[in-house]
Formats: structure tokens, C-alpha cells, sequence
């Protein structure tokens, strides 16, 4: 199946393979605007993706040097308040600041089959012993449990990514993969950090394992983007009605809801250059 | 390096030291991007982290050969290029340094967030301010639409920011260089006015349109330390191309900002300058050449044909004899006759002219010229234009596609159903809109799968009911079952599922717009058995749609809420009134890799890449040397060219005029690599006879073909 120009993998879209081979199809395949509800109740999921794209934003900013006392006045409402002093305190005690050097929200991307594989990370940061560390800011409702994390695909590709395309946060030699941990940080539990630490072995598996799956998208058929046997994931996927799986979506809070409770702002992080320009 | 067969200037460039300042000029299709393209591709390759190079543009559009290049997987492994205009920039660094710059720069609320606003956004603000004095009587003796006389406003504040002028001094500069009637001159103060009722305006609700975006950049964050400390320490190396577009405060910006950077490649079209009534400079981007202290010159087209570039030659030297007199002809190209680059088609009506343009079209395309290497081309692409050109495309089975939509949101029958189904479902909307039977009528075509008109207006008929403004629908169930029958069942069903569905919503408190199409597509009209169902085209105008209220919700949700007005009824009006909506731009549009593009002139020139084919329609417009009548604002006298004070008159008009045209032809012709195909017909879109300066050339170069053929 030919994948459209310039496509790019993300974890977020080898997920959608992953979870629904249609799924992947439309979105990224047909690139088919389908907007049906997510998950319900719209209003309080719309507020609860903006509080996290506002303290991601305001990590960002304290990272760059923008002053925590400047900063503070903007976290005074819902949630916000708490992440944001649960972040600072994790702050005072990791002491990011006095890392070698410290990268928030980049972006990095290798080469992958015949395309590119590429991920936003919420931050990494160098460590003296030229260790590195992966932060990814979770602003999830419920602590998910490290086996689910395990199987995501974001735990996968970026210590990867991080592997194979961050030489040059380590002056131009490769990173070494028992170098890197990955730490998913939950605003809602800030001292249930879920830590995963890197090998060469991991490496070469997690390797072999996003090339095979980018292979086989590359080549399979149309048929091959089947539906998912779940039909329960279904709940919460805008296309339900376009495969005819149902007619209402899932409340956020629901069990099956895991997955969307996740925020991962890879996807949904504001990029003003993908804002449609000001025609002036 | 690319396996491209590249010119040895063009090596020298791309394999100079990656400590280099360069500066790159030449004309269109000398392969300058090409070689911007490969230096990018170079520097990586050297090893220099992508996240420390600034690519930049004056639009999007001009960054596209340098973002596919870089999509490819032979790339290597790292970070990303930053590809940004200084407006993206801009704004990204507003957005970050906010809570520091926003209490300086006179926000009353610098400890909210900034509200971005968009072209549609900032226009509907100014409409608020705005109306208020045309009630007062506020540019009484002006016969314009509305929206044109916001457009204006936002223009001329526009034009202070990118030129660098404070924009308190917009009407004075304007008014200095009029020279009609002196009683008109009152307009000047009225726009002065609103302009300047809208930033106190912006200031008190913490709106950034355009021009506070580049103003609170350009004059405080890039004097804030830890703005401009941020930016030096994150970029090394600077890509900038088409840097004659870019207006005077983004080189303003670069003067400074080129000695901080390790290696820059700034690149000139000697040609270029088209974004002037945007506030592109060209006089200002070449001064930036005396801080490189490499520079290139490119001459050899890779594009034009030698026959193309013999008709290119033969135009300019009807349109600007005293300058290509001057010039030296290649003797090699005055072998080739312009002729053979040129295919007319001469009608006597506008449209037998369009259906002669398809049909070459479709010849073409079967003669084996990929669709992506033609465009259509007109000075201004009216709605009915397009519309028209698209259809008879489609009709054809060619893939197309345009600058925009064929149709605006607002008149896609999709939006009007989305909208119809949204008043009928929100009561307390109370009158202010008429929905009428056809109304419904249509609404039940776009809902209901296999609803035809004849079934859609007898439903309509009977179901529908407007009682004093109070909407109704009642239930299919109590018809006469003859008529039932008649609609049939299987339709009736699915109408009432949808009547059932509007009613339960009106049960529970309203919900916000968008919310609420977005629940009525999922639930309903995206179901099996209703129109929306596997209809590509009505998902994405339905997202579009849903976009569109969302960024209206986000950027004016506080503002209305202040008033007490509802979000979804003032969207509703701004529609109707054709601020919103009309030029909105989708963001869900799959690009079409290999389609016939059809657009303005200028867009094309935008888009800086070259085609094989380029039809060249109603070429006896005005449209392809006058500037659109714009009385409230002035692109040349509002730039930082003109002497404030000189009266702008009739002679630099007129000048003006044939140096856009001039301009204009070239770059059309230096991206072209085979043929011009004209669509001539003697009545034009409007059913008048034109004669407009580049028919008036083509009609010369004719003559000039006859006698030579007489002789």
C-alpha cells in the first residue's frame, strides 16, 4: 500500500497499526476527516487535553528560562495547580537545571524502511556520567500499570530513537543504549515514576521489531488493514459509524478507556507552523 | 549530495565551508533552491545537528522543496530543521516568553493567556468594533462591503508592523500622498480610527492579531535577553530563501541576527517582489547582500525552453522596450520563433473559452503529460470562474485542484445542513434567522441517503413548521399513509430517527456547537442509512466546519461570554454575514500529488515551481496590472519606499502598473518549460468586451508575426 508523500512514522501512528490496522488506513492512508465524538463528555475531555497542553507548554517555558514565580500565576485552575507544584518539587529534587545540558520538546528522526521514523520528546536531559534520561510528562486521571506501559509502542521507539539519532547531544558519537532511561512521569502521582532503563539487546530486538512493522505496512494489501477484533476500543475511535461499530462514544472514565486517557501530545502538541498561516 | 546533475558554481556553493555567509541572487530557474536545497542536505551530512539550522521563508509554500528533501529517508538520523516564516517565529516566541513580555507590552491581562487570532478571528473582532461607528456614521460616503472595509483596516495595521512605522501614523501617511478629492480625505481618519480602536481593543482582551504578533516581536522580544539569548543559542545556521518577499522588518531582524550565526545562505530572485502588497521589500532584502562575505551569482535557466525563452524576450520587448533594448539577446536563443511556445484558442463567448481549455487539457493528459506539470492561471480566480474551470475538469475526469475550495464553507449544501439542523435543535436562538421549507427541504436531501428533491420537499412540506418563528418538526408517524408511502418507509424511518435524535437534544442543556455537529455526524448523519455515511467529502467539510466554529469558540468564547451572548448563535450570524466562514482555509484538504492546478497568477508565482504547461485565461482582464481597489489602505505608499509626504499620482500609477505586468509575465514564463496556452474569448467573465494591457501586447506580438510573415 502506498503511504501518502513525505509520511512519517510516529508512535502514535505505528500504535493505531497496532490497535486497528483500518484505523491506521483511514487516518493515515485515505487521511480520512471523520469527526465523530472520541470520547464523551466532550467538554471535560476538551478541558482536560488543553490543562495538559498548557503544562507541557509551561514546562517548556520554565525550561528555557522563563521564571517559576512568572509561570505559577498561570497554573490557578482545576488540575494545573497540582501538576504544576508536583513539577516543581520533582524540579527542585532533580535539579534539571545542573544536567550538562537539557533538550525540551525535541524532535528527532531516522530513516525507516522507505520512510522516516520520528518522535517529540517532552524532554531529555544529559547527565554528568553521560547518562541520558527520557521525561515524558503523563497527565493521565489513573497510574496505568508498567505492564501496559510496556507494550506501548512510545516505550519502544523512544529510547530508540534516542539511541540511533541522538549522537548529537553526545558530540557526534552514538549513545550508548544501557545510557539511556526512559522515565514516564505522572503529574497525578509524582512519586510513581515508571522508570525503564535501556540495553543493547532491548536496542537490537526494538530494531528488528519497528522494521518489521514498517515493512509490513509498506507492503500490505488493502485488505490486510482489517478491523480490530476488540470491538471495545471501537467505544472510543471516531470512525466507529464509518465501520458501522456502534453508535455512541465511550465515557473517558469507562475501564476500556486506557488507551484514550493516555494524552500523548506527539499528536496533538500545537505546532504553529501547522497552523494554517495568516495570509497577510 | 543528491544524485543531481548540479552546475559547478552550483558545487561551489553547496560544498563551501560551513562557516560561510553566502549570498546566492540570480533569476527564476537559475536552480537556486536547488542549490539552497543541497546546501541544507550538505550541512547535514557534515554532521551539523539539524535542530541548530533556521530555514526560513516568507510563506509555507516556498519552503516546500527544502521540507520534501528533507523527508527523505536518506536523510540521516537526528534532530529536526526548524522551517519557519519570522510570523511562525514570531508567534512561537510570544507564546513562550509571554508571562515575561505580556505585562510590558500593555496587556490588561498579562497573567491570562494570549489569544491568537486568525484572519477570520481578527476580522470578526474588528467587525465588533468597528460596527458600532458605521452606525455613527463612520465612512458614510463609501460605497464597500463591509468585510473589504475590515480587511482594509487589518491591512493597514498590518503594513505599519511589517514596515516599522507606528500605526497611530497610518492615516497621516495616507492622506499625504492623496491626491483626488480633499473631501474624501476623511476616510484616512475613519480607518485611523478604527485601527485604532481595535488595538486598545486587542490590549484590553489580550488579542494578538498579525500585526501585534510582529510588533511586540520585532520591538520587544528581540530585545529581551532571554528571547534573543534563546534564539542565538538554538540556531547556528541560517537557510533564508526568497528573501525578496520578506518584508522589511524581518531583514531588519536578519541585519542583526546574520553576524550571530555560524554559516548563513541568504537567496535573492532578482525577478521576484510579487508579496508587495503583502510589504515585501526587495530594495531592502539586497542590502543584506554587504553581510555575506561570499556571494554567487546564478545565470543559466534549467527551466524555459529555448523557444519559451525567445517568447519571453519578444514580450519584454513590447511591454519595456527601453530595458531589453539595452540587453543582449543570446544569439542562440533568436534562432528559436516564439511561436512554437504558443497556443491560442480565440472564442466569442467566456464559456466556449473554458470548454476549449479542457479539451486541451484532456488532450494533453492523453497525449502523456502528467496532470501536476499543467496549471490554469488567471489574474483573480472568482468563485463562478473556478467553480466553472473545476467542473468542467471533473466532467472530464482530470484531477484537479485549486488554491481553495471550489465552493466557500458557508455554501457547501453540507454546512447549510449542518447549520439548518443546528437552529432547528436550539430554540432559544429565538427568530433572528429565517430557516424556510427548502430549507429543510435541502437539509433532508444532505441528511437522508436516496432523499431526492421531489420526496425532500414533500416531506418538508408536511413535517415542517414555522410558527411565529418557532421551529417544528413533527412526527412521521401521523402522515397520511398514502403520502408515507409516497416518501417511502424506508426513508421515513431514518427521518424520524433524526427528528427523535434533535428533540432528546433539546431535553438536555445545549451543548457547545461544535460539540454538538460533531454529535449529530458521529451519531446520526454518519450512521447507515443517512447521507454523511461513507461520503468522504461531507466528513471533511463537516471537520472543516467543526474546526472553524471550534478556533471562533476559542478565540472569542471569553469575549461572548462577557456579553451574555451564545457562542453557536453569534457564529450563525458572523456566517450569514460573510465574515466567517467565506475564505476559510481547511485544513483537512489531502494534497493532490498530480492533479491540473488551478489558481490566481500570483498564487502560482508563490508556489515557486515550474511546469511544463500554463493556460493563461482572461488575459484582456485588468487584473493582470491593477492593483484591486483597496481605498482605504495603499501597498506602495504604506512601504517603506515611498517619500511621506509625496503625493502618490497618476504617473506612478501608471508605471506601477507596467512594472507589475512586466514582472508579472516574466515569472510566469520562467517557470514554464514547454508551452503558454491562451484562452482568448471577446466577451469576458462578465459578458463585456476587455482590453486590458496584456491582451493589448499579445494582439502587438501577433502583428509583429504577421508582417514578419508578410515580409
Amino acid at each position: 500500500m502506498r503511504l501518502p508523500k513525505g509520511f512519517q512514522f510516529s508512535q502514535g501512528s505505528l500504535q493505531d497499526f497496532f490497535d486497528c490496522r483500518r484505523r491506521f488506513f483511514l487516518r493515515y492512508i485515505q487521511q480520512l476527516a471523520w469527526p465523530a465524538v472520541e470520547s464523551e463528555p466532550m467538554l471535560e475531555n476538551e478541558r482536560f487535553t488543553q490543562q495538559g497542553i498548557n503544562f507541557h507548554k509551561m514546562i517548556h517555558q520554565h525550561l528555557i528560562g522563563v521564571p517559576a514565580d512568572r509561570l505559577s500565576s498561570f497554573a490557578f485552575k482545576d488540575d494545573l495547580e497540582n501538576w504544576w507544584q508536583n513539577y516543581l518539587d520533582l524540579y527542585n529534587r532533580l535539579e534539571f537545571a545542573k544536567q550538562t545540558a537539557i533538550y525540551p520538546e525535541i524532535t528527532l528522526s531516522s530513516p525507516m524502511g522507505n520512510h522516516r521514523l520520528i518522535a517529540a520528546f517532552d524532554l531529555i536531559f544529559r547527565q554528568r556520567d553521560n547518562t541520558f534520561v527520557i521525561y515524558d510528562w503523563k497527565t493521565n486521571r489513573r497510574r496505568p500499570p508498567r505492564v501496559w506501559l510496556e507494550r506501548r509502542l512510545q516505550t519502544r521507539v523512544y529510547p530508540f530513537l534516542l539511541a540511533k539519532a541522538g549522537g548529537f547531544m553526545m558530540d557526534g558519537k552514538p549513545i550508548p543504549p544501557e545510557q539511556i532511561r526512559m522515565v514516564y512521569w505522572f503529574a497525578n502521582f509524582p512519586l510513581e515514576p515508571e522508570i525503564f532503563n535501556y540495553d543493547e539487546k532491548t536496542y537490537h530486538a526494538d530494531q528488528k521489531y519497528l522494521a518489521h512493522l514498517v515493512e509490513t505496512i509498506e507492503h500490505a494489501a488493502e485488505d490486510n488493514f482489517h478491523l480490530t477484533d476488540d470491538a471495545r476500543m471501537c467505544q472510543f475511535c471516531v470512525y466507529r459509524s464509518l465501520c458501522e461499530r456502534g453508535i455512541q462514544a465511550g465515557i473517558a472514565s469507562d475501564e476500556e478507556s486506557m488507551e484514550n486517557d493516555i494524552i500523548t501530545l506527539d499528536d496533538t502538541f500545537l505546532d504553529f507552523d501547522q497552523i494554517a498561516e495568516i495570509p497577510f | 549530495m543528491s544524485a543531481l546533475k548540479l552546475s559547478t558554481d552550483q558545487i561551489h556553493l553547496i560544498e563551501s565551508s560551513p562557516d560561510e555567509k553566502i549570498f546566492l541572487e540570480g533569476i527564476a530557474g537559475v536552480g537556486k533552491t536547488t542549490a539552497g536545497v543541497e546546501r541544507l542536505l550538505f550541512l547535514l551530512a557534515q554532521g551539523i545537528p539539524a535542530d541548530s539550522i533556521l530555514l526560513l521563508t516568507p510563506q509555507r509554500t516556498l519552503a516546500k522543496p527544502y521540507i520534501d528533501a528533507l523527508l527523505i529517508p536518506g536523510v540521516s538520523a537526528g534532530g529536526q530543521v526548524s522551517v519557519v516564516t519570522m510570523g511562525g517565529l514570531a508567534r512561537r516566541m510570544i507564546d513562550l516568553f509571554w508571562p515575561v513580555i505580556g505585562g510590558q507590552v500593555g496587556f490588561s491581562h498579562p497573567d491570562s493567556p494570549p489569544i491568537f487570532l486568525t484572519l477570520e478571528s481578527a476580522q470578526y473582532y474588528m467587525a465588533q468594533v468597528t460596527a458600532p461607528l458605521l452606525q455613527q456614521g463612520l465612512f458614510e460616503s463609501l460605497v464597500i462591503d463591509h468585510n473589504r472595509l475590515y480587511s482594509q483596516i487589518i491591512d493597514n495595521l498590518n503594513k505599519a508592523a511589517v514596515v516599522g512605522f507606528p500605526h497611530a501614523e497610518i492615516a497621516e501617511r495616507l492622506k499625504n500622498a492623496w491626491n483626488g478629492e480633499p473631501g474624501q480625505m476623511h476616510i484616512y481618519d475613519d480607518a485611523q480610527e478604527c485601527a485604532n480602536r481595535f488595538r486598545t481593543f486587542c490590549l484590553e482582551h489580550n488579542l494578538l492579531d498579525f500585526s501585534l504578533q510582529m510588533e511586540i516581536f520585532t520591538r520587544h522580544l528581540w530585545n529581551l535577553t532571554q528571547c534573543r539569548e534563546y534564539l542565538i543559542r538554538s540556531y547556528q545556521h541560517l537557510l533564508a530563501d526568497n528573501i525578496e518577499e520578506d518584508t522589511p522588518i524581518v531583514h531588519d531582524i536578519l541585519r542583526q541576527w546574520i553576524p550571530q550565526f555560524r554559516s548563513s545562505l541568504l537567496i535573492f530572485d532578482l525577478d521576484g517582489g510579487y508579496r508587495r502588497f503583502l510589504g515585501a521589500d526587495p530594495q531592502s532584502a539586497y542590502s543584506l547582500k554587504e553581510l555575506c562575505s561570499t556571494q554567487f551569482e546564478f545565470q543559466d535557466s534549467y527551466i524555459s525552453t529555448q523557444p519559451v525563452t525567445a517568447l519571453e524576450n519578444s514580450l519584454s520587448t513590447i511591454l519595456k522596450p527601453q530595458e531589453t533594448a539595452i540587453k543582449t539577446l543570446n544569439p542562440s536563443i533568436e534562432r528559436y520563433h516564439p511561436k512554437t511556445a504558443l497556443v491560442h484558442g480565440y472564442f466569442r463567448f467566456y464559456p466556449e473559452m473554458l470548454d476549449w481549455v479542457a479539451k486541451q487539457v484532456k488532450q494533453l493528459i492523453q497525449d502523456g503529460m502528467p496532470p501536476g506539470e499543467i496549471v490554469i492561471l488567471a489574474p483573480y480566480l472568482s468563485d463562478a470562474l473556478r467553480f466553472s474551470i473545476l467542473q468542467r475538469l471533473d466532467n472530464l475526469n482530470i484531477p484537479c485542484v485549486s488554491h481553495r475550495p471550489s465552493r466557500s464553507l458557508r455554501e457547501e449544501p453540507v454546512t447549510q445542513c449542518l447549520l439548518t439542523l443546528a437552529y432547528l435543535a436550539h430554540p432559544q436562538w429565538g427568530k433572528s434567522f429565517q430557516v424556510t421549507k427548502f430549507d429543510m427541504a435541502y437539509a433532508l436531501m444532505q441528511a437522508i441517503a436516496g432523499m431526492d428533491l421531489i420526496r425532500a420537499q414533500l416531506l418538508a412540506g408536511i413535517v415542517f413548521h414555522n410558527r411565529q418563528g418557532n421551529l417544528q418538526l413533527t412526527s412521521f408517524s401521523i402522515i397520511n399513509p398514502k403520502m408515507q408511502e409516497r416518501i417511502t418507509l424506508r426513508l421515513g424511518e431514518k427521518y424520524e430517527s433524526l427528528r427523535i435524535w434533535l428533540e432528546t437534544y433539546q431535553q438536555e442543556p445545549p451543548q457547545e456547537l461544535d460539540h454538538f455537529i460533531s454529535r449529530l455526524f458521529g451519531e446520526v448523519l454518519s450512521q447507515p442509512g443517512f447521507g454523511f455515511h461513507s461520503n468522504i467529502k461531507s466528513g471533511e467539510i463537516t471537520a472543516n466546519l467543526i474546526e472553524s466554529i471550534q478556533k471562533f469558540r476559542w478565540a472569542a468564547g471569553e469575549y461572548l461570554s462577557e456579553t451574555g451572548k451564545s457562542i453557536g448563535m453569534e457564529y450563525l450570524e458572523m456566517v450569514r454575514q460573510g465574515v466567517i466562514a467565506a475564505q476559510y482555509l481547511r485544513s483537512w484538504q489531502p494534497e493532490s500529488e498530480d492533479a491540473v492546478l488551478v489558481a490566481p497568477a500570483h498564487t502560482f508565482l508563490m508556489y515557486n515551481r515550474p511546469v511544463e504547461i500554463q493556460f493563461w485565461l482572461d488575459i484582456g482582464s485588468r487584473g493582470w496590472f491593477e492593483r484591486l481597489y483597496q481605498p482605504l489602505t495603499h501597498p506602495y505608499v504604506l512601504s517603506r519606499r515611498w517619500l511621506v509626504g509625496k503625493p502618490w499620482t497618476d504617473a506612478e500609477e501608471t508605471a506601477t502598473n507596467q512594472e507589475t505586468l512586466y514582472k508579472l509575465v516574466k515569472g510566469l514564463l520562467r517557470r514554464c518549460r514547454q508551452k503558454i496556452y491562451l484562452g482568448l474569448s471577446v466577451l469576458g467573465e462578465q459578458g463585456y468586451e476587455q482590453q486590458g494591457a496584456l491582451l493589448t501586447t499579445f494582439h502587438k506580438l501577433f502583428q509583429q508575426w504577421q508582417s514578419e510573415g508578410e515580409n
